[in-house]
């Protein structure tokens, strides 16, 4: 009765993929504790053959761990026959299993050939049909790596090709990554075909390729498709707008971009504001719109790099607050550990505090800005370590510090004297 | 400190889902993300198809680093600690528990009513004269010494007091003074919280072991102090400085001057250390569960206390601000987290009552400080939230969330959050119990890189290393982060690598990577012998309690190499390091595997030696070791000892009276005869010359070198399995010596105290009178005799060759042979007696038949037998002949007698059998010397060992003629003066004469030729031929067809009370003989045997009148010893 009921177990493991749930977990009591269940534990219905494997693979592990790669493929060699088993209800996780370790077996073993590599992708891959289309995946990426871009390309469309049945999640989300790395590829190609147009004629009116619009249109679905799903899709979405902007379609990248930015299911992917601030650039947008997309940056992301350019654009703006705006911005910047020592932060903090001084209530603003600050702006930039290290590295550094002192922290006597 | 280019954030980062949702994902394979690349991006770009490249998130090769140790080694010599039990309690043990408690503390457990009832005793035992009362006041004393006896551990069965039993039925519930109910259920509760805390106390998160670098530049040597609690119970914070050194042939050196770790006693055990150094200057918070305090010191200032605070609730976590110098983050299991600024007190920074994200009924909480100054990250089980302290209510937001991060899987809980400002300004490692995350403050909620750690028990200290910026040897270009994880409970530490992070996006690379363990080193280590084996393992499996690193940069002005050492602190407070070497990258395998000698030619000569040569650099940790541990030295100082162990010189002076007993522990075979090296003479213990060149360098080197012969051997035979594999990293010289001396200083210091005094086992019964007849004057020149054989066993043991009979009879050999007596001719012999002497030659059972047959006992047995003879024929008839002769066989003795006869007149096994039952005799007769002769006698085994594959049939049968004749000549005794044979009766009486009958040697010389040998009349001569092996050979050799023979023997033998009598002339013969044939010898036997004779022939027709048939379970229940011993021997002879 059990070994039918084992029998009869894969039916309905195929419906869910590895994220399904175990009995492990929910039967027996529940500790609170965050501890690591032992997976492969010792069953009460062993058999020697079972002691054995699950040695087998305690070695293998072992080995792995330590990586002693030729030891593990020594012991490897012996695994696989656990999977004939039959009483060991679903080898589906035994299937990935052998499949994770002879890979990463292959990925260090000096006498690992791309035959072998073939060899076990193919085999793990139709051995069952829950995991055909990550091994698929990573039989492509394994291609890519090694720069088959074709041959990936080819197992990447047979993967797209596959159907079965139900759908779990996760296979869900692997067809959609599958599609979307095939577009990518598309993508490539399509850049290698502009290339070669380019150079070959003399007018380069791309948008009549009709070859390169074949790739344009198979690309494009699903990289937009994947567009509309949350998650982080930058190598994507560069891609898809870039071809976009090929062919002159601004709307629909300035819409996909804003999307990727501002949506809020997506994660708060600075490159989203980056991506759309280098676009709005590249077209030449006016520099309000820019100062807005590096406003919204700035809230997320205050160090990052292109507050250089949203304070400097600041700066530029007649605009009084905007001034103060900017002193704001670049004082952020410098709490940071990797501005603190940079010149040209502070060359900018300089610039703005000179023409901050062109009003009347620039101490007011400038107190306003540094009083939250007081307490530990002077440990993090102005002691007499700080004056003895930065006059070793960077003595223009120390000038524009040490001017800067006074205005700064004016009520203060500081040991950083130039 | 940190990069300047950290600012950059990567341009494009891998593809990902983001899902958000309850985890429901459950790994069922236990392979993590092994083989998968996971995603991958373009790199590249525009140009043509071949230009593009991609990289993935997993990248299959990282730098690949070599131990140069195969095992951690420890750093200090190993100090008193508390051991808890490796395993943890098993909540249902608390019965046993209880039980210990009364057994234990029965004062406290029943004290009080204890002392109240015994009055009522009293009264009642007055009227008890009357009624008498079961309950009286005798039956409470022998309550009471039943009590006392209580304290032996013994077998509940067999010592049942029956009043006890009353008396706990009738008050169990009365007397404990806590009952039992509560007390049950009270440890069944302190017992589960105890084995929580086993497999997982989160207190100890963040680990208790830091490392400060002195100089930046890391150059060589690195020098820094090392923090670390000390004392038993860890309530003791050391300050110690510590020196990386590189071990090359000749620089070495032992910074000696400040030696002493600076120490300071807390109040608490030492949970955490967190340090940060600024400016030269280092700030270190130490966090007890209730005390938090923090110290400041530089490498010029000694460390002084700055502040200490009292938290109300258990503090969880302190970590030091990386920014501002005194700023230092507390929280507690209240919920709150409070900025200290010492000096300036608390202020509070953020409170939760509950988890952040969902109810993980966890009190744990953790807060760091991050890129920012003045933004926290506030942190529990379920995630992890960023929060900026400047506003006044403090705006927070998500950094990670167990269930926002894609691929979180079921019951997913965050273990350990740390920032990594030393190795970029944005990163935070996040460790669940099956993942470890780097994520970036600039993207929160998707971490930039996930691993499966793959560890087996949650990651609780973790230590991050940056890579160097001085490019080379790295293998795959760009140099990697390591990240260390430390797990507490497995004591695993796992070496992940990864890159980016900057312009590139991170990827990890190379799969992580297990190192070595302190438990399971004893595996590389010489063999131990049990017990310190026992206290070793569980030494070195007790869970871990800190990590940190010790990096030392490759640079070009130093010279040195690069490396990575990593100092693992466990709780009972020793601390391991192991040194992790990058390889290099045109040798794809270390040259040390074929440089080296075969492992087993090593073990015979100078195999360290070679070992140590071909290892000219070995980074190695230095610690002046001065702290107070009264330890001492252990003999085999190797070379690399005195260099590193500043030892204090009253501890050398006390070396001496320790070494004798380790030196016979430690497995070491010339160990004893060698003058110990301890004060660092020279001292020539070998003549190879090969090896007086090499110890030239250093005259301190031989006394480890040859004593450690024995232990290359076992090293070298398990490293000579794994030849071929690519990871010969051997055990160094150094190291090896380091661990024995590790060892030996455990076991004194364990020596000391016993866990849990109690009385002994076992009734002890002293053995020293049965060894030694005590206060017999002895003969000089015995004396002599037996110290000459024992020069000559020692001799023959280490040489491992056979101790034969030539050398042990020399010096008894008597002057002049005598002759060999004639074969026998039994049929001369035509009287009674001679013919029942010589059939007893043929064996008992013949000899009991003969018996039988004279006093006619056997008539009506006999006509049992023919009756059972004739049914059973009737029967086999009907059932047709199955199994008809073993029926037969068994129900007739007279058919059983026959057939045994058969057997032993057939070949040579007569002699054998009469032999057997002669030896047999004797051996019972001196049962307890034959059992200490057992055990004092280790002979050269091998020897015995053919001797019992080939017992009887290599002896000619002339042999058997002799012997069948020793009877007849000798013929001294009746039946009736024999039956004595009761161990009461025979074993007091004649311990004299049992004594002389061991017969010794068993060599190629005939049977007779041993005999006349073995008769070392005088008592005290038997007594030092007992220290001699060989005696105890002989019985067993002969006495095995006997032994083999005796389970046939029927249940139901009535007559088995003659058995008796038959041992007796045997023994006589065997007696005479050696009167006859040694009357040279310094003291005749004549006078005590016989009036010993007469003795016994009275106490035997004593007996012989009160139990004719003595039956024959008893007889034979006199000789489990000898059949024992035999069984004993013929073991020991393999």
């Amino acid at each position: 009765m059990d070994d039918l009921q084992r029998e009869l177990g894969p039916l309905e493991d195929l419906e869910d993929d590895s994220d399904s749930s175990d009995g492990n977990s929910s039967k027996g009591k529940k500790s609170k504790l965050p501890l690591v269940n032992i997976l492969h534990a010792e069953t009460s219905r062993e058999t020697g053959f079972h002691k054995s494997t699950r040695a087998c693979l305690e070695r293998i592990r072992e080995a792995l761990l330590h990586h002693r790669w030729q030891e593990a493929a020594e012991y490897m060699a012996c695994y696989p026959q656990m999977l004939d088993d039959t009483t060991n209800g679903t080898g589906q996780q035994y299937k990935e299993l052998i499949w994770r370790m002879s890979a990463e077996i292959l990925h260090h073993h000096p006498n690992s050939k791309m035959e072998d590599y073939n060899n076990i992708y193919e085999r793990m891959k139709h051995s069952g049909v829950k995991h055909f289309l990550m091994i698929s995946l990573e039989h492509s990426f394994h291609l890519l790596h090694n720069g088959h871009i074709e041959d990936a390309k080819h197992q990447l469309s047979v993967a797209e090709s596959w159907r079965h049945g139900k759908e779990s999640a996760a296979q869900y989300q692997r067809m959609k990554l599958i599609h979307a790395y095939r577009s990518l590829l598309d993508y490539m190609i399509w850049c290698d075909k502009k290339l070669s147009y380019i150079n070959t004629t003399e007018y380069p009116d791309c948008g009549e390729n009709q070859d390169m619009n074949n790739y344009f249109r198979h690309a494009s679905v699903n990289l937009k498709d994947i567009l509309k799903t949350p998650g982080i899709w930058d190598p994507f979405i560069l891609s898809y707008v870039e071809m976009l902007e090929f062919y002159e379609d601004h709307e629909e990248a300035l819409k996909v971009l804003n999307d990727y930015a501002y949506d809020n299911t997506f994660p708060p992917n600075p490159n989203g504001h980056v991506y759309l601030y280098q676009y709005l650039k590249r077209q030449n947008t006016s520099e309000r719109k820019l100062v807005k997309v590096l406003k919204v940056l700035h809230a997320s992301v205050p160090s990052h790099e292109l507050m250089l350019e949203y304070s400097s654009l600041l700066l530029q703006s007649e605009k009084k607050t905007n001034t103060q705006k900017a002193f704001g911005v670049v004082l952020e910047m410098l709490d940071f550990a990797c501005w603190r020592s940079n010149l040209d932060v502070w060359k900018l903090l300089k610039a703005i505090i000179q023409k901050l001084q062109l009003q009347d209530d620039w101490r007011d603003s400038v107190a306003g800005k540094m009083a939250p600050r007081k307490d530990w702006w002077p440990v993090l930039h102005f002691t007499s370590f700080h004056a003895s290290t930065d006059s070793q590295e960077n003595p223009e550094l120390k000038e524009v510090k040490a001017s800067l002192t006074k205005i700064l922290c004016p009520d203060l006597m500081l040991k950083y004297t130039a | 400190m940190t990069n300047a280019m950290d600012y950059q954030f990567p341009q494009q980062l891998f593809p990902s889902f983001y899902n958000c949702g309850p985890p429901d994902l459950v790994l069922k394979h236990g392979a993590g993300n092994w083989g998968c690349y996971e995603q991958v991006l373009p790199q590249g770009g525009s140009g043509p198809l071949s230009s593009w490249t991609f990289t993935s998130r997993h990248q299959a090769r990282g730098e690949t680093w070599r131990h140069t140790e195969p095992v951690p080694v420890p750093l200090m010599s190993p100090k008193n600690c508390f051991l808890w039990p490796s395993k943890p309690p098993n909540p249902l043990d608390f019965t046993k528990h209880m039980q210990n408690f009364f057994l234990d503390h029965c004062k406290d457990a029943f004290g009080c009513m204890g002392e109240i009832l015994s009055e009522n005793f009293e009264q009642v035992h007055r009227e008890a004269r009357l009624t008498r009362m079961r309950y009286g006041k005798e039956s409470v004393y022998n309550v009471r010494s039943d009590l006392d006896m209580m304290k032996f551990k013994m077998c509940p069965r067999s010592y049942s007091s029956k009043s006890l039993d009353m008396y706990s039925a009738l008050l169990s519930d009365v007397v404990p003074s806590v009952p039992p109910q509560l007390l049950g259920s009270l440890l069944h509760e302190e017992l589960t919280e105890q084995r929580d805390r086993a497999l997982f106390s989160e207190g100890a998160t963040g680990g208790a072991l830091a490392f400060v670098p002195f100089s930046r530049s890391g150059g060589d040597p690195q020098r820094g102090c090392l923090l670390y609690p000390g004392n038993q119970g860890l309530d003791c914070l050391n300050f110690h400085r510590v020196e990386l050194q590189h071990r090359s042939g000749s620089s070495s050196c032992v910074d000696a001057g400040s030696s002493d770790p600076f120490s300071f006693q807390l109040k608490g055990p030492v949970r955490q250390i967190s340090c940060v150094s600024l400016f030269n200057d280092c700030c270190v918070a130490v966090r007890s569960d209730r005390l938090c305090g923090v110290w400041r010191f530089a490498e010029t200032d000694k460390p002084r206390l700055l502040q200490v605070v009292n938290t109300r609730e258990v503090a969880t976590c302190i970590n030091v601000s990386p920014h501002v110098l005194g700023e230092i983050l507390v929280a507690s299991e209240s919920g709150a987290a409070n900025l200290w600024n010492v000096g300036r007190g608390m202020q509070k920074v953020r409170e939760e009552d509950g988890n952040l994200y969902f109810n993980a009924k966890s009190s744990w909480r953790w807060c760091e400080f991050s890129a920012h100054p003045r933004v926290m990250v506030y942190a529990d089980r379920t995630g992890m939230e960023l929060t900026d302290i400047r506003e006044s209510p403090v705006s927070s937001h998500t950094l990670f969330r167990i269930s926002n991060t894609p691929e979180c899987r079921r019951g997913e809980r965050l273990i350990l959050s740390r920032y990594l400002g030393d190795v970029h300004t944005f990163q935070h490692l996040v460790t669940t119990q099956y993942s470890a995350y780097i994520m970036d403050e600039r993207f929160p909620c998707m971490p930039m890189l996930k691993w499966d750690h793959m560890m087996q028990s949650p990651p609780m200290f973790c230590h991050a290393v940056c890579d160097s910026a001085s490019s080379g040897s790295a293998v795959g270009g760009a140099r990697t982060t390591k990240v260390v994880l430390g797990s507490q409970n497995s004591q695993e530490i796992t070496l992940l690598q990864y890159s980016g992070g900057r312009a590139e996006a991170t990827s990890s690379r190379g799969p992580p990577r297990a190192l070595l363990r302190p438990r399971d080193s004893l595996k590389h280590l010489p063999v131990q012998i049990p017990h310190r084996l026992d206290l070793a393992t569980s030494r070195l499996s007790s869970p871990a309690a800190g990590l940190t690193c010790i990096q030392k940069r490759g640079g070009t002005e130093s010279g040195g190499k690069e490396c990575i050492c990593i100092l693992q602190l466990t709780e009972a407070g020793d601390i391991f390091y192991q040194t992790l070497e990058p390889e290099l990258p045109d040798a794809s395998r270390p040259p040390a595997a074929e440089d080296e000698p075969p492992p087993l030619k090593e073990a015979t000569g100078s195999g360290g030696q070679t070992a140590q040569r071909l290892r000219p650099l070995d980074p190695r940790l230095v610690v002046s070791d001065t702290s107070s541990d009264e330890g001492v030295l252990g003999p085999t100082q190797g070379p690399a000892v005195p260099r590193f162990v500043a030892e204090t010189p009253e501890r050398e002076q006390r070396a001496p009276d320790v070494h004798s007993d380790s030196s016979s522990e430690d497995s070491e075979p010339r160990g004893r005869g060698r003058l110990p090296n301890y004060l660092g003479q020279q001292v020539i213990v070998n003549d190879d010359p090969e090896l007086d060149r090499v110890s030239g360098l250093d005259a301190g080197e031989k006394d480890g070198e040859v004593g450690r012969a024995g232990v290359e051997e076992t090293v070298g035979s398990s490293s000579s399995g794994r030849a071929e594999r690519p990871t010969p990293v051997e055990l160094s010289e150094g190291a090896l010596v380091t661990w024995k001396r590790w060892l030996q200083k455990l076991v004194q210091k364990s020596r000391k105290k016993t866990l849990r005094p109690r009385c002994p086992q076992h009734l002890t019964v002293k053995t020293e009178d049965l060894l030694l007849p005590g206060g017999e004057a002895r003969d000089p020149a015995d004396e002599e005799r037996a110290q000459s054989l024992r020069r000559d066993l020692r001799a023959c043991m280490s040489e491992r060759s056979l101790l034969v009979h030539g050398t042990v009879s020399a010096p008894f050999q008597a002057p002049g042979t005598v002759a060999v007596p004639d074969v026998v001719d039994t049929e001369a012999w035509r009287d009674e007696i001679s013919h029942r002497l010589t059939i007893s030659w043929q064996g008992e059972g013949a000899w009991r038949a003969w018996w039988e047959e004279r006093l006619g006992l056997n008539k009506e047995e006999k006509a049992n037998a023919l009756r059972r003879k004739r049914r059973a024929a009737k029967e086999a008839k009907r059932a047709t002949g199955r199994s008809l002769d073993w029926s037969g066989s068994f129900t007739s003795s007279v058919d059983y007698q026959s057939r045994l006869s058969d057997f032993s007149d057939s070949s040579g096994w007569s002699s054998a059998v009469s032999q057997g039952v002669w030896s047999d005799t004797n051996v019972h007769l001196y049962q307890p010397k034959g059992v200490l002769e057992n055990r004092a006698a280790t002979p050269p085994t091998t020897l015995s060992a053919t001797q019992t594959h080939t017992p009887v049939a290599t002896q000619p049968t002339t042999l058997s003629a002799t012997q069948r004749h020793t009877p007849v000549a000798t013929q001294p005794t009746t039946p009736s003066a024999t039956q004595r044979h009761t161990p009461v009766a025979t074993q007091p009486t004649t311990p004299s004469a049992t004594q002389r009958h061991t017969p010794v040697a068993t060599q190629p010389t005939t049977l007779s030729a041993t005999q006349r040998h073995t008769p070392v009349t005088t008592p005290s001569a038997a007594q030092t031929s007992s220290s001699t092996p060989a005696p105890s050979q002989t019985p067993k050799r002969e006495s095995m067809p006997a032994n083999q023979r005796r389970p046939k023997r029927p249940a139901n033998d009535y007559l088995s009370s003659l058995s008796a009598p038959q041992d007796e002339p045997s023994q006589r013969d065997g007696y005479f003989l050696d009167g006859e044939s040694t009357m040279d010898a310094p003291a005749p036997p004549v006078a005590p045997s016989s009036s010993q004779r007469s003795l016994l022939s009275q106490a035997a027709s004593l007996w012989s009148g009160l139990s004719p048939s003595l039956p024959v379970s008893q007889s034979s229940q006199g000789r489990p010893g000898p059949s024992q011993l035999k069984k004993k021997k013929s073991r020991m002879g393999f």
